[in-house]
């Protein structure tokens, strides 16, 4: 899925070629066309400037500026600027004369820009994301362009809009307001647009509320003229309507900004350039397109496809050339732990192109003969960034959505089955995330991708109008691979779940809808393959995690967690990542410090459970594996995973140990070969950081110290040590009947500094001593290095046994009683089922040998 | 009593005077020109099937397939998905299939004469191996073997009677045999209850009839199955009454699914000693100690374990609900004992026992892994 972010756009500076030339896409005398056709002889400046010059003069949200919010509100908001072009063009507020300021102090920051790019430069019309910058790359920005340029600019608004154009104009209307923009204004034309800059934030509802919007609207000219024309009698209708939003809107980044907003509405309109379409035929799909291959979600539906279905898919690979994406598509899947041999290349074919770019950036050729061959549109690609606006993300993930829809619906007609996202119904207090139920109101979602994704779905379900087949599935948060662990490092589920293992804390939250990727992708491809499937919307959210859930699923891992306010825990998580930083998780503290990206967050946790009725009956026609909570065994993998790479961390040895008991054992050794008769004991605690490491690696820490005069007069001290249960499940060591029970390696230091190794082995035979069998320990020592000097037998006395090992155990002090005694049930019965399973074993090989003694009768079934 | 009632229903067959045994024909779906089915008896005079997929080259590395017990040849040949024969001649090999002497397409699992793992070990794959070896001079030679192929190829390998293989690709299980606690008990009882009354667990009902001494076994292993198919739950949901599971349904095509019969045959009940003993000492051990024909075979074969001459990819899917994480296991333990063999171990996900060969995406999820090993040495 986040795909389109990553790399290096190989066409980051064509990109406003690109948007020019898909703004042409529509052909023929639009509305959008004449408009823009009035825009340019009225207003003769460069089509991208114009459109960022209007962009200026919008006032910010963050900013005092509130009274914009309601401007956006009803369909009026884009009237003004359809109704009469000539009041349009005035409110440009002086290209000409603003300009060459804006043109040289965009050319600057893009000079800045492209040294935090990989590719070097930045088109001054391009963004910096789209280009391949990085969140970090993003704050070494700022910190440039204030050490350079003087720009002090907020990181947030970076994220919201990275096009240097935008960032100069904000910038120039913010700080420079007067001087930028007033003063060559004033000569021009005495629009509303100029008096109406920031210090107006009084008149909130004056009568010419309206009129900003006009100036306001960021929009490309193509875009912008795409608004369907609305009948001129509801011009009236905003004033009254604006008037108590304005009362109830005093927070910033409570709602979308209106310029968003109102490219929101031109982007919709695209949808109705869609040309008419029939039904597609009701097959299983042969040639399928697939895009965002090289994603989280989509490199498993590629295989998904490949598995369960006989059709040759296509992936849209963003790379220079075939060869490039075939590289960058193998590299993807083994990243996931996918499988990329020959078998699956002969099904795959690569096609490089880019989401963002009119017609995929394929050729018109390339284009028209997938027009007429494919029979499945699949798109998956999608910019997954919480951090970025809309503006910034809404070419891949609305515009490339719309291109898709144009790709199905030209020539043969195709389904499309679009990945959209929980993140559609992400309004903080919204009730109810049913598959039918109401989207989230957007001027109430704030932060970019959800935006986004709104729209995406919204301008699709546009698109069903004109007959194409659309089937939304929305994925929650996706989990990692129950099987392999894959996961997605960039996806916010993989950083609280890191994060609530670390801090042992978790923030109060309702639900939280995931499934793993491995059912997500599972059922996201039986619609694919199910003609009865398409055209519907689907909530691929498995079964939510309630608060409770996660709580006592981390218990029964060893890790207690606490239950904290959503804000204190932001506070706590945040206080400790400043303390200790982990790099692995840099983008979660830049999450939890984005006011819009919090936004997200809370409406995540606060959202109610979505559910997902016909999903599951989907589900269940189909025969496959119904939804199961994403729970801690389905977890396990990905844990690991994540504590490998560094972004979670499992208990360590060096921690508060969860369980440990003393042992005692006494005994003697002699050198090997003579009669073990010099006494020797050990004094030993045995402890376990985690249930983890007794189930995983069946293994328990040991600390202590030995005496024996043999060795030294002194006791010596264990450095480190080790006891592994049923080592290699009890495999003797040599061919015969002893089968270990326990290992013991000790590492020894003596007073002297002088190192000594000790093994020891607790062995399981098939004789009736069981009970001294589980005492027992068989040792030999030696010097570092050296073989065994010393050999003997230590056994635990029965009558410490029961004292030590189970009356004796300690828990850690911070767990609850109940925990306490929960822990230490887990061990006596994982530890004691352990005993008894070795213990049998030889008793077991002794009952067969005697079975095996048999008279064997084969009763006569030669006939059959 | 059920079981004990005589199967009135079965005509009986004429004594074998002049023919000998022969083998079920192989289906496939290549050209029947390019399949050469060898005449081959193993060193102890048993009729076993070797064929050879003719690939028109004369130069290319030979791979060996063994096939598991009750399976046969046909498990690599599956004509209704693209399958491991396929996959090695589309990647320049030239494939071998043995029907060692527990192959569904020879009689013995039912009427022949009783055998254990240490015949196969002894006899068959080395008889085998030579004759390949005989025709092919010195190309390389690689083998692949599932299951019991593999493990009787372990006791062959630390055995030394296969000396100088390019690479084994072994599946499901190899040195250290594991099995559930409830898969070994039912085995050990089942077994020692049934065997004066039966010798083979059918596992086609069309065979053995609605109401026959069989029966209840179909019947016990349709308990909580979640296929109709008495066939498919005697193996997927109980693996002969053992109560493990052969494959993940959904791996299974359709076409697969109603062949299973044809694919795994009987098992025979005069096995199970040999079996258990092994399982039970979680290592591949000789039955016949007092024996001194068998004295080549070592006494554990783990023991012997430095003899292996060749690297080994233990392969195993992660689900697998027969030998469980035995390849795990066999890699960890050679790994410490044994630590200068070159030994790897790859885990399918999601994958269970047999359906890493006669699953649909099986091309996919599993064959790259083998041809990535074996290009890597041919």
């Amino acid at each position: 899925m986040r795909e389109v972010n990553e790399d290096v756009s190989v066409y980051a500076g064509q990109r406003a070629t690109a948007e020019a030339i898909e703004r042409g896409g529509g052909g023929g005398l639009s509305v959008d066309a004449l408009l823009a056709k009035v825009r340019t002889a009225a207003a003769p400046t460069p089509a991208g400037t114009d459109v960022a010059a209007a962009a200026a003069a919008v006032p910010d949200v963050e900013g005092p500026v509130p009274d914009v919010v309601p401007d956006v509100e009803g369909p009026a908001a884009a009237v003004p600027d359809v109704e009469g072009p000539a009041a349009v063009v005035p409110d440009v507020e002086s290209p000409a004369a603003v300009v060459p300021d804006v043109e040289a102090l965009a050319a600057a920051i893009a000079a800045v820009a492209g040294r935090h790019l990989p590719e070097g430069h930045l088109s001054p019309d391009a963004d910096f994301f789209d280009a391949g910058g990085t969140s970090v790359g993003a704050v070494e920005l700022v910190a440039a362009l204030e050490d350079e340029l003087g720009m002090e600019i907020a990181l947030d608004d970076v994220f919201a809009d990275a096009r240097p154009t935008s960032l100069a104009h904000r910038w120039l209307s913010t700080s420079h307001t007067t001087a930028a923009l007033s003063a060559p204004a004033a000569p021009e034309a005495p629009t509303p647009g100029t008096t109406w800059a920031p210090d107006t934030a009084g008149t909130a509802t004056s009568g010419g509320t309206s009129a900003p919007v006009t100036v306001g609207s960021p929009l490309p000219p193509s875009a912008a003229g795409t608004r369907p024309a609305p009948a001129p009698g509801i011009l009236p209708v905003p004033a009254p309507r604006t008037a108590p939003a304005v009362a109830v809107t005093p927070t910033p980044y409570s709602t979308a900004r209106p310029e968003d907003l109102d490219q929101i509405l031109a982007d919709l309109a695209l949808a109705d350039r869609l040309p008419w379409t029939g039904d597609p035929e009701p097959l299983p799909p042969r040639r399928i397109l697939l895009t965002g291959a090289t994603g989280f979600l989509g490199s498993h539906m590629l295989l998904d496809l490949l598995r369960h279905s006989d059709a040759h898919v296509y992936c849209l690979v963003r790379a220079a050339d075939e060869e490039a994406a075939l590289g960058r598509l193998g590299e993807a899947l083994k990243k996931y732990e996918l499988p990329w041999s020959s078998e699956v290349r002969r099904r795959v074919t690569v096609l490089p192109g880019d989401i963002r770019r009119p017609h995929l950036g394929l050729s018109d050729e390339l284009w028209t003969t997938l027009t007429h061959e494919l029979d499945s549109v699949v798109g998956v690609a999608a910019a997954v960034d919480f951090l970025r606006g809309y503006q910034s993300l809404r070419q891949s993930n609305v515009i490339g959505t719309l291109t898709l829809a144009e790709l199905a619906a030209t020539g043969r007609p195709k389904p499309l089955h679009h990945i959209s996202s929980i993140a559609v119904f992400n309004e903080v207090g919204i009730t109810a995330m049913g598959e039918d139920d109401p989207l989230a109101h957007v001027d109430r979602l704030v932060a970019g991708y959800d935006q986004t994704k709104w729209a995406a779905e919204v301008a699709l379900r546009r698109a069903r109008d004109h007959g194409l087949i659309v089937t939304a599935l929305r994925p929650g948060g996706i989990g990692g691979h129950t099987r392999t662990g894959a996961y997605n490092p960039q996806d916010l589920s993989s950083g609280l779940l890191s994060a609530f293992g670390r801090f042992r804390t978790v923030p109060a939250f309702n639900h939280l809808n995931a499934a793993p990727v491995d059912w997500v992708s599972r059922v996201a491809v039986g619609v694919v393959c199910e003609p009865d499937a398409w055209g519907y919307d689907y909530n691929l959210t498995g079964v939510p995690n309630t608060l409770d859930d996660v709580v006592r699923d981390m218990a029964l891992g060893g890790m207690h967690v606490r239950v904290q306010d959503w804000d204190e825990w932001r506070t706590h998580a945040l206080a400790r990542l400043e303390a200790e930083p982990v790099p692995e998780l840099a983008f979660l503290n830049r999450v939890l410090q984005s006011p819009t990206a919090l936004k997200l967050c809370e409406a995540t946790l606060k959202g109610p459970a979505a559910t997902a009725e016909r999903t599951a009956a989907l589900v269940e026609a189909l025969g496959l594996r119904p939804a199961a909570r994403y729970d801690a065994q389905a977890q396990l993998r990905t844990f690991e995973r994540l504590a490998q790479d560094g972004l979670a961390r499992l208990p360590h040895k060096d921690d508060q140990p969860y369980l440990w008991f003393s042992e005692t054992t006494e005994g003697g050794v002699g050198p090997v070969g003579a009669p073990a008769d010099t006494p020797c004991s050990m004094a030993l605690t045995l402890s376990l950081a985690s249930m983890y490491q007794l189930v995983k690696e069946r293994r328990v820490d040991v600390t202590g110290e030995l005496t024996c005069a043999a060795v030294h007069p002194e006791p010596l001290v264990v450095e480190h040590g080790d006891v592994w249960i049923r080592p290699e499940e009890g495999i003797p060591q040599r061919h015969g009947m002893r089968h270990r029970l326990l290992s013991y390696r000790l590492a020894l230091r003596d007073a002297e500094g002088g190192r000594w190794w000790l093994e020891g082995h607790k062995y399981a035979r098939a004789r009736r001593d069981v009970w001294r069998q589980t005492r027992a320990l068989t040792v030999e020592i030696g010097r570092e290095g050296a073989p065994a000097a010393l050999a003997g037998e230590l056994v635990v006395p029965a009558d410490t046994y029961l004292r030590d090992q189970v009356d004796g155990i300690k828990v850690d002090p911070r767990l609850t009683s109940q925990e306490k005694r929960a822990a230490k049930l887990t061990w006596l019965a994982w530890f004691g089922l352990e005993m008894g399973r070795g213990l049998l074993g030889p008793f077991a090989r002794a009952a067969a040998d005697l079975l095996d003694l048999r008279r064997t009768t084969t009763p006569s079934e030669h006939h059959r | 009593m059920i079981l004990r009632s005589t199967d009135s229903r079965t005509r009986p067959t004429l004594r074998k005077v002049r023919s000998t045994t022969t083998l079920r024909p192989l289906h496939h779906r290549l050209d029947p020109a390019r399949v050469e089915e060898i005449p081959f008896r193993a060193d102890d005079g048993v009729r076993l099937g070797l064929t050879r997929v003719d690939s028109g080259d004369t130069d290319r590395p030979a791979v060996l397939l063994l096939h598991g017990h009750t399976a046969s040849a046909d498990m690599f040949l599956l004509p209704e998905t693209r399958n491991l024969v396929d996959v090695l001649l589309d990647d320049g090999y030239e494939p071998w299939l043995l029907d060692w002497r527990g192959s569904c397409r020879l009689p013995y699992n039912e009427t022949g004469q009783k055998y254990t793992y240490d015949d196969v070990a002894l006899y068959d794959i080395p008889a085998a191996v030579s004759h390949i070896r005989r025709r092919i001079g010195d190309r390389p030679l690689f083998v692949v073997a599932h299951c019991v192929g593999s493990l009787t190829l372990s006791l062959s390998m630390t055995a030394g009677l296969v000396p100088g293989l390019a690479g084994v690709v072994s599946q499901g299980v190899f040195l250290t045999p594991k099995l559930a606690g409830r898969t070994s008990l039912r085995m050990s009882l089942a077994g020692e209850l049934l065997r004066s009354r039966i010798d083979h667990i059918p596992v086609d009902i069309r065979k053995a009839g609605l109401w026959s001494k069989y029966t209840p076994l179909f019947a016990l292993a349709s308990r909580g199955a979640s296929c109709p198919d008495p066939t498919c739950q005697i193996l997927h949901n109980s693996a002969w009454g053992t109560g493990a599971s052969l494959f993940v349904h959904e791996h299974l095509s359709e076409a697969t699914h109603h062949r299973l019969a044809e694919l795994l045959g009987p098992a025979p009940l005069w096995i199970l000693p040999h079996l258990r003993r092994i399982e039970l000492a979680r290592t591949v051990v000789r039955w016949h100690d007092g024996d001194h024909r068998y004295r080549a075979l070592p006494r554990n074969a783990l023991d012997a374990a430095a003899r292996i001459d060749t690297p080994v990819l233990l392969l195993a899917g992660s689900e697998n609900g027969l030998w469980l994480d035995s390849q795990r296991l066999c890699h960890d333990v050679l790994a410490r004992r044994q630590p200068q063999l070159d030994v790897a171990y790859t885990e399918i996900p999601g994958y269970g026992h047999l359906d890493t060969f006669l699953g649909r995406g099986a091309a996919l999820d599993v064959f790259g892994h083998i041809l990535e090993f074996l290009g890597e040495r041919r």
